[in-house]
């Protein structure tokens, strides 16, 4: 029977929340990035 | 067990990571309403509109900008927080959360924060939002709030930044409209914090921070709240006979004025030294956040409808 530490299964617990948070807020930061790059193409005259 | 090998065991125990949660709350989301909303203010009553992508970027970096400093005042001064019954719980007084990380978060959002700004709109907007966040930590949190009870006065100057930095981030110029912007809130800032820190002025005692009516008593803060108060009424309306602002504007400015210093007069009037007899100062408190907010409104809506 294998028995599970309620610390580490903490620990593991906010890990995994922090690493999706984390994950989240990357992909957000990339498509900001995206849309301020088309916004100043078009700005200037690029696009 | 002995306590020794209790200590020995404690420290072999990893320290449970902060949640992402408490990291949110060491960018006081509260205080960063206020910021955000006159920051959008000082953006929309530029005469220029930048495009959707770019001032939404704009707000975010002023957003997270503000979220820095408020992390890093965290980080600086999770001592005297501890002290704080209004403050003990945040994360790092309450051991939710070590140091290091908090210093890494503030550091991050403000490199993060600049270098966005830059990328979006233009160096003026980037610099004077790097310049805010520093004055916010070195010049207020570092140097004057522990060292002198004008800490609020001078340090009020960080949360004028951001219609400052709204509107420069849309026209790359500083204007006259924004200066007097900014010279509101902080002729603004003294009486609000004042107003706070009267009816929680034995906390700052506690933690030794010299807040005025720590040092000069709570008659003196009352005269100051109130000689403030004109002053930001002035600054308040002169945007109007100046020609920067219409009558939406003017008239709303001075009706809301004219309340803040009758609320101000009631607050030198009361004579309760105690918390519990504070009702005047507790309701300036609740009213100068309200005024800000219908001030810097009345002003977009002046320059949508009048234009």
């Amino acid at each position: 029977m294998i028995v599970i530490d309620p610390h580490t299964e903490e620990v593991r617990r906010r890990q995994r929340a922090r690493a999706r948070v984390m994950g989240i807020a990357l992909a957000a930061f990339v498509v900001l990035i995206f849309f301020v790059t088309i916004a100043k193409m078009k700005l200037y005259g690029s696009l | 067990m002995s306590r020794m090998n209790s200590a020995a065991i404690e420290s072999r125990t990893p320290a449970l990571p902060a949640e992402w949660r408490d990291f949110i709350a060491l960018t006081k989301p509260r205080v960063m309403v206020l910021v955000v909303f006159t920051g959008i203010c000082g953006l929309l009553a530029a005469p220029v509109a930048p495009p959707p992508a770019l001032a939404f970027t704009a707000i975010l970096c002023i957003t997270v900008g503000a979220g820095a400093a408020g992390t890093l005042n965290q980080w600086y001064e999770a001592d005297i927080d501890a002290l704080m019954k209004r403050t003990a719980q945040r994360p790092l007084p309450a051991g939710r959360m070590d140091r290091d990380s908090a210093l890494q978060f503030g550091i991050m959002l403000a490199v993060l924060s600049v270098v966005v700004m830059e990328l979006a709109t233009n160096w003026l907007a980037a610099t004077i939002l790097a310049a805010s966040i520093l004055f916010y930590v070195v010049i207020y949190t570092m140097w004057l709030k522990r060292r002198t009870p004008q800490n609020i006065v001078i340090g009020g100057a960080a949360g004028a930044f951001p219609p400052l930095i709204g509107w420069v981030a849309a026209t790359g110029t500083v204007d006259p409209l924004p200066l007097l912007l900014f010279a509101l809130i902080f002729m603004w800032t003294p009486p609000h914090f004042w107003a706070l820190s009267l009816f929680v002025r034995s906390d700052y005692a506690k933690a030794g921070v010299p807040m005025l009516p720590v040092v000069a008593g709570v008659r003196a803060t009352r005269r100051q709240i109130l000689v403030y108060s004109v002053l930001m009424a002035a600054v308040a309306v002169a945007p109007w006979p100046l020609g920067l602002a219409g009558a939406i504007y003017g008239l709303t400015a001075a009706v809301l004025s004219a309340v803040f210093i009758l609320l101000a007069l009631a607050t030198l009037a009361n004579k309760a030294t105690e918390p519990a007899g504070m009702k005047p100062e507790k309701r300036l408190f609740a009213f100068s956040v309200l005024y800000l907010f219908a001030v810097f409104a009345a002003l977009v809506v002046d320059k949508w409808l009048i234009g």
